[in-house]
């Protein structure tokens, strides 16, 4: 870290100074703070698309949370993107996201899932620059993944209803019928959700961002 | 907007040379000692929660009580082993106060609970599978969400960040974390001005206005939302640095958190019986 002047100038100056030689476009303090308060945006989206997939979908309660989050919280994303432009940003939001997911009870897979898709989405977005608009809606469609998470008990549930069932002595094919049609069907149709949502928010997100921000200097 | 932004809680948690004492805590008070069980006075000023701070378990534990949460529905328990899970997992929840939540997830893990334990054949009415499918799904999910209500509704925000720099989470991950807590209430806030000027205007003013035009809706309070954040960064940015956010080195903090005896003891408790169910003790 540099003196604290430098590495709140918005051209980096400080990144050519001695303590990060080898890595210029290092995060710095002010960088995490942006993160920070992009993360806590995005979560507020997905606790709106929590509560709008509980209406929705009643009892199967978050089926559609990563859907509906992908559809709304395009603008956050892509404001980000924008704004840092740099390796990491995306990675620790995704990071932060799941921390705090865990910490309000969702399941620890979730944690997983938001580690490897952020970091995935990074990395599409660094081969754009973070200025390449198709490379850019790519990398949101993947970083909306990373919220899959919180719906993957969905088929850890299922395990636990057919267990229940044989221990009332129920047959596997009495246990077929029953699952016939939540088994892989919903779990397609949410993934397809998730892409054609990310698809349509991604792209709403920049036309946002030129509609209001590039014309302001702020993006 | 930004002047309900006050710049002084951001590094709250972490004490440098040129951060004055904050507000919450008598001046004066030993910031070091060992043992905040031993300074009431330092303590009365303080809001309820950190009043009840001695009666709550370290964020470390309740880390690791989330975390036996989810191992139980990993390894798909017995239901005697759920019940004892839950009744302990209930314990510290009331311990720390919080009568009514615990008592609204005790009656809904029993109802749950009842409607898992249906039979739809006995009752002749097959579509009754649904609602048990779903109540055997909502009774594993909820001793995470008893665990995640009691992480959240009891650690103080610097008691968490503090836990975090102990358990040696990277800098880069804490700070983000910080940020979060504190911007809440500012989303909160701004949220309700820019409803405000909606309606001043006439835009999506009754009840349902937000859901006619939800893209128009989107687009009109996430822009704005979205504006005062990034100028919020900037001025966070300049008053963290300012307290030494940036420094190297370790940062030393307000809130003294330990592992006490009743940690360890809630710790081997829940152990315990996730222990006897994967062995098979328990049927």
């Amino acid at each position: 870290m540099t003196s604290p002047n430098a590495s709140i100038t918005p051209d980096h100056s400080a990144s050519t100074n001695a303590t990060a030689p080898d890595r210029p476009r290092k995060l710095e303090v002010a960088d995490l703070i942006t993160i920070g308060v992009f993360a806590a945006l995005y979560f507020v989206m997905v606790c709106v698309a929590t509560l709008v997939s509980t209406l929705f979908t009643g009892g199967f309660g978050s089926i559609f949370l990563p859907a509906i989050a992908a559809l709304i919280s395009g603008c956050v994303y892509m404001l980000l993107a924008a704004r840092l432009g740099k390796f990491g940003g995306i990675t620790v939001m995704g990071v932060v996201i799941g921390l705090f997911l865990f910490v309000s009870g969702h399941f620890v897979l979730s944690f997983i899932a938001s580690i490897v898709f952020p970091v995935a989405a990074d990395l599409i977005a660094r081969a754009g620059k973070y200025k390449s608009k198709a490379l850019l809606l790519v990398s949101y469609v993947v970083f909306s993944y990373g919220l899959t998470g919180p719906i993957l008990p969905l088929w850890f549930m299922k395990d636990a209803y057919v267990a229940s069932l044989q221990a009332r002595g129920k047959d596997a094919a009495y246990i077929d019928g029953v699952f016939a049609n939540i088994n892989t069907g919903t779990f397609f149709v949410s993934m397809a959700a998730i892409l054609v949502c990310a698809l349509i928010g991604g792209w709403f997100g920049q036309k946002m961002l030129r509609k209001h921000f590039i014309k302001a200097g702020i993006a | 907007m930004r002047s309900s932004f006050s710049t002084e809680s951001v590094t709250s948690d972490s004490r440098t040379p040129l951060q004055p004492p904050a507000a919450t805590t008598a001046p004066g008070a030993p910031a070091f000692s060992a043992d905040t069980a031993g300074l009431p006075s330092a303590r009365s000023g303080s809001s309820r929660r950190s009043g009840l701070a001695d009666r709550t378990l370290d964020p470390r534990t309740k880390l690791f009580l989330l975390l036996t949460a989810n191992l139980m529905l990993f390894f798909h328990v017995t239901l005697t082993t759920q019940i004892i899970m839950v009744v302990l997992f209930l314990v510290p929840l009331t311990a720390a106060g919080r009568w009514r939540l615990t008592a609204n997830f005790a009656v809904l893990y029993a109802v749950l609970t009842a409607l898992g334990l249906l039979d739809p054949e006995a009752l002749g009415l097959p579509w009754l599978h649904v609602v048990s499918a779903l109540a055997v799904g909502a009774t594993m999910m909820l001793p995470c969400f008893m665990t995640g209500a009691y992480a959240f509704t009891t650690t103080s925000a610097s008691a968490f960040i503090c836990a975090m720099r102990r358990m040696r989470v990277p800098e880069t991950v804490v700070i983000p974390c910080v940020v979060v807590i504190r911007f809440f209430p500012t989303i909160a806030e701004d949220y309700r001005q820019i409803r405000n000027a909606m309606a001043l205007r006439g835009i999506a003013s009754g009840g349902w206005g937000l859901v006619r035009h939800p893209a128009q809706s989107l687009e009109y309070i996430l822009i704005p939302l979205l504006m005062n954040a990034t100028t919020v960064a900037q001025d966070l940015s300049v008053a963290a640095l300012t307290k030494g956010l940036g420094r190297e080195g370790e940062h030393t903090s307000r809130t003294l958190i330990r592992l006490r005896a009743m940690d360890w003891l809630a710790m081997v408790a829940v152990v315990i019986p996730l222990i006897l169910d994967i062995a098979g003790v328990i049927r």
